[in-house]
């Protein structure tokens, strides 16, 4: 049978092209979501602050410092003077808590790197979700155990509304726990 | 637009029968009574003429300034982009040192007191990381409990106006210099030293002083400084009714009313619920007599006024009089009581019955134009209410008209509601005229130093035939402080900036028993200080004396030295002044002082009777921009007149048949004369106004208040006149003649009609407005189902089910009296942008909540019908239906939501909405208006951290609050309890003084809002549409 070049590449080529331009792009998709999505973000901090030694070893409650978190809509970074409760006495001499004490003593803010980050139309409330007993972990991930924070899952709208819909599955660990609401004002106003 | 047509003016007035609530046809506008072309076109048209066509390239390629930085900061901030990884999402800033009591998130409240004007109310401060965002009063305030002024909650717009003085100024050449405050300081106090030790006057010139502890300052002044005296004024000032009280008995100052308890008010020329005295208080005590529930002690408000009031068109019985007849009106009525029914001891008084000769109803009618049995029937109102009934004049009436109203109180037994609890205080008699005139000789003969304005205008208030302005020229040194540049800080030699209120001490006593205090929630954004420590540190006579703790602590020790002792506490000095910081309020023992009995003999003796040739021209006070401290705020500016709608500007107001008697028409210039005082300023034809008056508003045509204010309107303060006949404010002998040329009016007026010219014959059935009278409503309480069971169709979507919550809304129409206060506390909390006047022309005003005026009758006594007009939240929203991408959906607990980010700018929803009431962002105006006036910093500060700031191609509308619905739900569920919907209240009702909005959970029988869904008088506008609305309106009564 002899085939015409048109006939070949209309059968073979052309068919092929596509299939590998959709399946590359399919994989593109799907291979570089999570860092589209940030996660595994894990910028350098101005003061190397290890949330290991103190969330994990210490066991420092997690709202000492991140004073909103019970009350407010933002969970707060703490104020210098907050880290300076300990650290007038503790550890004076490491050359991070002397750039610390300079920031203090200058009133200057400490320019922390922001790593989760919400767009700012979407108005997502810590203080209801921490008092209705969802664990930090369960969208920060295990912080206490990282000694340089990064993201570990997804802000997305989509990751929000799987957890709001399926919140009896992902959040398996508080009883009765009901759905959350899937309507727009709920988080966009 | 086509101009309008002057023979409908010239044609006979069609007569529509009065009396007749049902079938009435309403007009918003006088082209549309005339069914004017330009209307019925304007009817089938969305948006106004020029709002497709106006789209100029040119406009948007222009290079000003901004936009080359704009693009070149774009382009920076690009190729940065570039440089930088792409993960990066930005910094986090926390506080160096955590601040006490501040919860990033959380709001923190504030009592304290607003001085936008001399009422000083009590309000209440939210602030978020410390920034005031919103203000509100202050619920413990005796006097405005909980409420506050339209302008009170602008004022907070003030503190971040970009244009506030920044430093102290010293004059150099024509401009200005910065100097430091020492440099200024040593300055003043040595021009006031050598001014004391030559002799020569000091003249401190202010606005109202009603704080005592600023009154003692003065004192401290004037103990080292002897020359230094004290002048006061304000633009309008209740100085007549105060002088006629004195005379009327002896001592004293007019008494507070009871409104509340009264069930006539006769109401001459005044706007007590406009801009009179404590609007917020009146409001509210006159609107609790108009309850549905009680109609036995359902008020009758008679309204006798030659212009168009916020009051008039509140009233029950609106009479078109002309000012200089006041007079004869009370001395008819004091004729027809005391003469002809001899029904007061006062018909034994051979003087007074001397006086009332020549004088009868019957007469006044005639001479007055009014109807004889509208004057009878007032009469016997009076008589039947006996001891309920008050004759309240106005203002701007002159003494005569006061002392005989007096007397006519007195013979009603009107007396019984003279409050007896509180009395007005008073720190600083204003001025009078002689004060002022010698003032000025002594100016101009050198025989002053210096003269001090301390946060007032007087270049720019007083009247120009004081020549204040030119004398001020002969005065050494002059020294200005205020906020902000005016008039009279370009003519004066120092200008030394001060704090806003939110960011002073003060403490104030507006009336006897209780004071209310001032705390600042703001430390000073600028190099500026506080007007009493200035004067403090002069009256030290050294500069260092200043820190800025100065006068804080002054009013700490005066409170602690000279109240607190008298107020025989348990508690220390520390934790009464704290619990009194917290409360904004100090109640104390204080007996108002009594007076007399009534002095006959000063009635007598004052009588004499006006008349008056030419036109009258009648000045009021603007509703929103006051006496013009308000000018350079823009939310204030574009806030529709209550009456005219007219935004940004100021206008010669004159009734159809002046109109068509001096051949102009709206937006015609006309020339106003009084005694040689000119000004040119546009027509605009008011339905309703008494004829051969002219009546314009103050507060415009400033000149230096800022890039807002500056030349909006026309400066009529120049025709104001403290020599006249008659008062300063009502000036009778005026010419009035056509210039020829037009000015353009914009008003909200024709905007937003609600479509009823394809249904022509069904207008009357349309129900948009329903209302009654009292009469009716007791003779048969369901008319008004009645009415609405001929517009129900049948829906053909299934109900929606609501578990749980559902909002909803209530307005009273009976209590509405048109104030404005809910549009500014909704612009407030939702950051509604300025749009200014050019795009209010083409329709684009942004206010999610307005109030539609409606007429009813005839061009010359029309009849007003107010309704606000808000998002319904319809249960089957037609907008919802055609939204291509679910931006605007339904929420569970019934609201339409409305989501920014998903919006593409179709419009498609606002189309086919049939109550207008959705707004869109033609621009993003925040950049559009005066070339990013409100991004300038700190402007930006005043906006809503809860709310989005939305941009230009997106749709936006009332959501009912969601933000603060929201909160509530988040608080309750937080806190284990179920969420019932009680205690949420909304922007608009938190403002409202008359509390006439009613918010809350439809779906709880117990709420207020689902009692009123089932009210009687409730109906929903354009119920045959089957939209389901959730607002609403329960019609208002009239008592005819």
């Amino acid at each position: 049978m002899n085939r015409t070049l048109l006939e070949y590449t209309l059968r073979v080529r052309v068919p092929i092209l596509i299939f590998v331009a959709l399946a590359s792009l399919t994989v593109t998709y799907y291979v570089s979501r999570p860092a589209r999505e940030g996660i595994g973000y894990q910028p350098t901090q101005p003061i190397p602050f290890s949330h290991k030694l103190h969330a994990g070893l210490m066991k420092i409650d997690c709202a000492y410092c991140h004073i909103g978190v019970y009350r407010s809509r933002y969970a707060a970074i703490p104020a210098a003077s907050t880290c300076m409760n300990c650290h007038t006495i503790a550890k004076k001499t490491s050359p991070y808590i002397i750039k610390l004490t300079k920031y203090y003593d200058e009133s200057k803010p400490i320019p922390w790197k922001r790593v989760h980050r919400l767009p700012d139309y979407v108005y997502f409330s810590h203080s209801f979700h921490v008092n209705a007993g969802i664990k930090c972990q369960s969208c920060h991930g295990n912080v206490q155990d990282m000694a340089v924070v990064k993201q570990v899952s997804s802000f997305t709208m989509s990751a929000c509304l799987d957890c709001h819909r399926n919140a009896p599955k992902r959040l398996s660990y508080i009883p009765n726990i009901k759905p959350g609401p899937t309507y727009c004002v709920a988080c966009h106003r | 637009m086509a101009d309008f047509n002057k023979e409908h003016l010239l044609k006979e007035l069609p007569v529509i029968e009065q009396n007749e609530t049902k079938g009435q046809h309403y007009w918003k506008s006088l082209k549309q009574f005339y069914n004017d072309p330009s209307s019925i076109e304007a009817k089938a048209h969305e948006f106004m003429e020029g709002v497709v066509d106006d789209f100029k390239l040119s406009s948007l390629t222009d290079m000003s300034r901004r936009k080359f930085l704009a693009l070149l900061t774009a382009s920076a901030s690009f190729a940065a982009a570039g440089c930088s990884t792409y993960e990066s999402k930005g910094e986090v800033i926390p506080y160096n040192k955590e601040p006490v009591g501040v919860i990033p998130g959380v709001p923190n409240y504030y009592a304290s007191t607003c001085t936008g004007c001399s009422n000083a109310c009590g309000i209440l401060v939210t602030t978020r990381e410390g920034r005031p965002i919103k203000i509100n009063g202050n619920d413990e305030h005796p006097v405005n409990k909980g409420k506050i002024c339209a302008r009170g909650q602008a004022s907070i717009l003030n503190l971040y106006d970009p244009e506030r003085l920044r430093e102290p100024m010293k004059k150099d050449g024509s401009s200005f210099k910065n100097v430091s405050w020492q440099i200024a300081d040593a300055a003043v106090i040595s021009a006031l030293r050598s001014a004391a030790s030559g002799g020569k006057e000091i003249a401190v010139v202010m606005k109202t002083l009603n704080s005592p502890t600023a009154k003692k300052v003065f004192d401290d002044l004037a103990a080292r400084y002897k020359t230094v005296k004290l002048y006061s004024y304000e633009l309008f000032t209740d100085a007549n009714r105060d002088s006629a009280w004195k005379k009327s008995y002896g001592r004293g100052k007019f008494p507070l009313i009871a409104w509340d308890k009264a069930k006539l008010i006769v109401s001459l020329e005044s706007d007590f619920l406009g801009n009179e005295g404590n609007t917020v208080e009146q409001t509210r005590l006159y609107v609790s007599t108009r309850n549905n529930k009680e109609l036995k002690n359902f008020s009758r408000l008679v309204v006798f006024e030659a212009g168009m009031s916020l009051t008039g068109m509140n009233a029950d019985l609106r009479l078109r009089l002309a000012p200089e007849l006041q007079y004869d009106l009370v001395m008819s009525l004091l004729n027809e009581f005391v003469v002809k029914r001899q029904t007061s001891r006062y018909a034994l008084d051979r003087n007074v019955v001397n006086a009332l000769q020549g004088y009868s109803i019957g007469k006044f009618a005639q001479t007055s134009g009014i109807d004889p049995k509208s004057i009878e029937s007032i009469v016997s109102y009076m008589a039947r209410y006996k001891n309920a009934s008050i004759v309240y004049a106005g203002d701007r009436l002159p003494e005569q008209v006061h002392i005989a109203v007096n007397l006519l109180n007195e013979v009603l037994g009107s007396t019984a509601l003279y409050r007896k609890d509180r009395l007005r205080a008073e720190m600083l008699p204003y001025s009078t005229k002689e004060e002022w005139e010698a003032l000025v000789t002594r100016m101009n003969s050198g025989k002053v130093g210096v003269v001090v304005h301390c946060d007032s205008n007087p270049v720019y208030h007083l009247p120009s035939g004081y020549g204040y302005s030119s004398a001020l020229q002969k005065v050494p040194t002059v020294v200005t402080l205020d906020q902000s540049a005016s008039e009279t800080s370009v003519v004066s030699q120092w200008v030394l900036p001060i704090n806003h209120d939110l960011e002073s001490w003060n403490d104030f006593k507006t009336r006897t028993g209780f004071y209310s205090l001032q705390q600042p929630v703001i430390y000073p954004l600028y190099v500026t200080r506080q007007k009493e420590a200035i004067l403090l540190t002069w009256a030290t006579g050294k500069e260092s004396a200043y820190n800025d703790d100065l006068y804080h602590g002054y009013l700490m020790s005066r409170w602690e030295k000279e109240i607190y002792p008298s107020m025989k506490l348990a508690v220390g000095f520390k934790e009464f002044w704290y619990s009194a910081l917290h409360d904004g309020i100090v109640n104390f023992d204080e007996k108002p002082e009594s007076h007399d009995g009534f002095n006959a003999e000063a009635f007598v003796s004052t009588r004499s009777s006006m008349k008056a040739g030419g036109y009258t021209v009648a000045l009021s006070e603007s509703y929103f921009v006051g006496d013009g401290g308000f000018a350079n705020n823009g939310w204030l500016q574009e806030l529709p007149h209550p009456v005219t709608k007219v935004v940004w500007d100021n206008y010669a107001a004159v009734s159809p048949t002046t109109a068509k008697e001096l051949n102009v028409d709206f937006n015609d210039l006309v020339e106003v004369e009084v005694r040689g005082n000119k000004l040119k300023l546009p027509t605009l034809v008011q339905p309703g106004m008494a004829d051969k008056v002219v009546a314009i508003e103050l507060g415009y045509g400033r000149t230096n208040a800022g890039t807002v204010g500056n030349d909006v309107g026309f400066n009529a303060n120049v025709l104001q006149d403290a020599n006249g006949s008659f008062t300063q404010w009502i000036l009778p002998g005026a010419k009035v003649s056509k210039t020829g040329g037009t000015f353009e009016l914009v008003a909200t007026m024709e905007h937003h009609m609600i479509d009823d010219s394809l249904v022509k014959d069904m207008q009357f059935n349309r129900g948009i407005i329903r209302e009654g009278t009292v009469e009716e409503y007791q003779s048969d309480p369901d008319f008004i189902q009645k009415e609405r069971e001929d517009s129900k169709p049948t829906s053909i979507y299934k109900d929606f089910e609501y578990n749980g919550v559902k909002w909803a809304m209530a307005i009273d129409l009976n209590k509405c009296t048109g104030c404005s206060a809910c549009v500014i506390s909704c612009n407030v909390e939702n950051n509604i942008p300025v749009v200014g006047k050019d795009q209010v022309k083409v329709s684009r005003e942004m206010q999610w909540i307005r109030i539609d005026r409606y007429y009813s009758g005839t061009p010359v006594e029309p009849r007003i019908s107010l309704q606000p007009m808000l998002c319904q939240q319809c249960d089957d929203a037609p907008c919802e239906n055609v939204c291509p991408v679910a931006a605007t959906s339904h929420s569970p607990d019934g609201l339409n939501m409305m989501v920014y980010n998903r919006c593409i700018g179709t419009r498609y929803c606002s189309n086919n909405c049939p109550f207008e009431v959705r707004r869109f962002n033609f621009f993003n105006f925040r950049h559009h208006y005066e070339d990013s006036y409100y991004l300038e910093q700190p402007a930006p500060m005043v906006s809503n951290p809860e709310v989005t700031v939305r941009t230009r191609g997106v749709m936006e509308k009332c959501t009912f609050c969601v933000q603060r619905l929201v909160q509530a739900k988040q608080d309750a569920l937080q806190e284990g309890k179920e969420f019932t919907g009680s205690g949420v209240v909304v922007a608009c009702q938190e403002a409202c003084p008359a509390n006439a909005i009613t918010f809350g959970n439809a779906n709880d029988p117990g709420s207020g809002v689902a009692k009123l869904r089932e009210h009687e008088l409730g109906y929903y506008v354009l119920e045959q549409l089957d939209t389901k609305p959730n607002v609403t309106y329960l019609a208002k009564l009239r008592n005819i």
